[in-house]
């Protein structure tokens, strides 16, 4: 459901969520990031950060420089010029991003969880694809790599991004893991929810996984060029395309990413327009899978 | 210039209110957990209230003095000593070039602070000199200190035998029972009646697996409304789960049946609800609290929380310093 009105949810005596919808629906984070763009562009006094997610916002105030009311007020105003706004463009940079799928990696982490915490889970790969009614991993693949997605949010860990699929024929469902893994490799690619994301560091974790990536998401080395201003790859509005490599070019492309000499695909001359994106989902066949 | 002999447990260089500005990118403010003392610390050796400073967790570090130096400690009662001479907390003390300062384990409160005057000199990253050792960022080389490391310091000029009035002071709890605020929301409505009457009437015990991400809480399991239950199935499959989205520093992030009181170095976003808020004035409690701790929380509102942060604010300032 998208709410009529947004909630506001104060949380605290200086933080305030603002609820657009209680469901994964990508009209929510647009309205939610084109209000922290103009949050960012007007500046709300007292207000040091804005987070958009899914379907919601964190936004932080200091409350001796704005009481909640008026944040709510201001807030609602700001609103209301972006909903009504229908030639709303988002700068979004499109990353392709080289993927290993059904990579040994991820495989050896399935592996490492069947042998010591649950003998009984199928396997990622084959399990996503069964659930979602594709008819194995191979196809897995292919609808998974088949669209661009729509990076909603960073967070939980520095860097890390909440990505859904812009292409509604590559919609896929997967539960999170129940109990968690207690490793996965840095570069792994997954699934929970409907949202896809990327592992920055070794870590537990909870998504199902099937593709790995030699390029860094986070490096406070900064040793690649996109890395010049800051130790985090992504931004929120960046697309990210997946394209498939082999194990030979994974290699490859690693230790050219160590040396610092990886030339990454980012392209930059691109707006991302929400209205034209409706009228292209309009004119799909919603049940179609590549 | 202060050289590490000991590190301690997990010491490490924090400054108020830290690094702000940057969790759309998922990093959180870090920062002293108890911001009270941290604030009281830099004031006795005269420097802004928010300058890097040393946090000190549960077992203290031993520093050498290279050069003189005017230094003061706030917080936990660490037991501390000046070349093997007890010496005062909510103090400012002088220290002569090879004189060394030696912490040892907390015996009333958790966290202790070490202020020097000028501050610590180390690189500001994203706007902020704290240490968010879990992501390797601030601090010396992104971590907590380590022995043989030298921690820069700036010039400064800070006078010794300047106090804290006795007023001023936070008072840490001896029966190890806190009263700690909480402000309801932001996702209150998915705990049904029975389960917020439970939460505000258990003594909470603060689990042993807490750091300074998350405060893990043990007591009773929570009930839910029906909104927890009749949700699109993107939410996940657990009551407690939600569309991902942000969460607030202070959160109480309820992990499946355990809450999480997201503190200073936090995730700042996932898919667990949080019904409670615990609110910046009671954060110098969570700081000064060791597990095994009981917790009781009393409901207040945001205009309560704010007013008693602004007390708190009223207090660290120079005039809680006397001569």
């Amino acid at each position: 459901m998208i709410y009529d009105e947004p909630r506001f949810l104060p949380g605290g005596d200086r933080f305030l969520e603002i609820e657009f919808g209680n469901e994964l629906n990508l009209e929510l984070n647009f309205r939610a990031q084109a209000l922290g763009q103009a949050v960012a562009a007007e500046g709300i006094r007292g207000v040091t950060e804005f987070a958009s997610f899914f379907s919601a916002a964190l936004v932080h105030y200091d409350p001796d420089a704005i009481s909640l009311a008026d944040l709510e007020r201001e807030l609602r105003r700001l609103l209301d010029t972006v909903t009504a706004a229908d030639d709303l463009e988002i700068p979004s940079r499109l990353i392709y991003m080289p993927a290993m799928y059904l990579d040994p990696w991820s495989a050896e982490a399935i592996d490492q969880y069947i042998a010591r915490i649950n003998p009984n889970k199928e396997r990622d790969p084959d399990f996503v694809a069964r659930l979602n009614g594709l008819e194995d991993a191979r196809q897995l693949v292919r609808v998974h790599s088949g669209t661009e997605y729509w990076i909603a949010a960073l967070g939980f860990w520095p860097g890390t991004p909440f990505m859904m699929p812009l292409d509604p024929r590559c919609k896929l469902f997967a539960p999170k893991y129940n109990p968690p893994r207690t490793f996965t490799h840095k570069g792994t690619i997954g699934m929970g929810g409907g949202a896809t994301a990327m592992y920055p560091v070794d870590g537990p974790g909870g998504y199902q996984i099937f593709a790995r990536t030699p390029v860094p998401i986070w490096d406070m080395q900064q040793r690649l060029k996109p890395f010049k201003e800051a130790p985090y790859l992504l931004r929120p509005t960046d697309r990210m395309k997946y394209v498939h490599i082999t194990r030979e070019e994974f290699e490859m492309i690693e230790r050219k990413c160590e040396e610092g000499s990886y030339e990454m695909n980012i392209v930059e001359y691109q707006k991302f327009s929400p209205k034209s994106y409706r009228e292209w989902v309009a004119t799909l066949d919603l049940n179609a899978r590549f | 210039m202060l050289e590490v002999l000991k590190p301690g447990l997990e010491t490490s260089i924090q400054d108020w209110p830290g690094r702000q500005g940057y969790l759309k990118f998922g990093i959180p403010w870090s920062g002293p957990m108890d911001d009270w003392s941290f604030r009281l610390a830099n004031l006795l050796v005269g420097n802004a209230p928010g300058a890097a400073a040393l946090e000190c967790q549960f077992i203290g570090p031993s520093l050498k003095f290279q050069r003189d130096g005017v230094f003061a400690l706030t917080g936990a009662d660490m037991q501390a000593k000046l070349d093997g001479r007890p010496v005062p907390a909510w103090e400012s003390i002088a220290a002569k070039a090879g004189q060394t300062l030696e912490l040892s384990f907390a015996k009333l409160g958790a966290r202790t602070y070490v202020a020097i005057a000028g501050g610590f000199a180390n690189e500001i990253v994203f706007g902020s000199r704290a240490t968010f050792h879990k992501g390797g960022i601030g601090g010396i080389e992104g971590h907590a200190i380590k022995a043989g490391q030298v921690l820069p310091v700036a010039p400064g000029s800070g006078a010794p035998g300047r106090r804290v009035k006795a007023a001023a002071r936070p008072s840490i709890v001896a029966d190890k029972r806190w009263s700690i605020e909480v402000c309801r929301g932001p996702n209150d409505d998915w705990i049904d009646e029975a389960g917020h009457r439970r939460f505000v009437d258990t003594e909470w015990k603060l689990s042993s697996k807490s750091d300074r991400g998350g405060y893990r809480l043990e007591g009773p399991d929570w009930s839910f409304t029906e909104r927890a239950y009749n949700k699109p199935p993107e939410h996940g499959s657990e009551p407690g789960n939600i569309v991902d989205h942000g969460y607030p520093l202070g959160a109480i992030n309820l992990a499946g049946q355990t809450p999480i009181i997201l503190v200073n170095d936090w995730p700042d976003g996932g898919g667990f609800i949080n019904p409670y808020t615990v609110p910046s004035c009671a954060f110098w409690k969570l700081g000064q609290s060791k597990p095994g701790e009981l917790y009781r929380f009393k409901v207040v509102t945001v205009e309560e929380a704010q007013a008693l942060a602004r007390e708190i604010a009223a207090l660290c300032s120079v005039a809680s310093i006397e001569q």
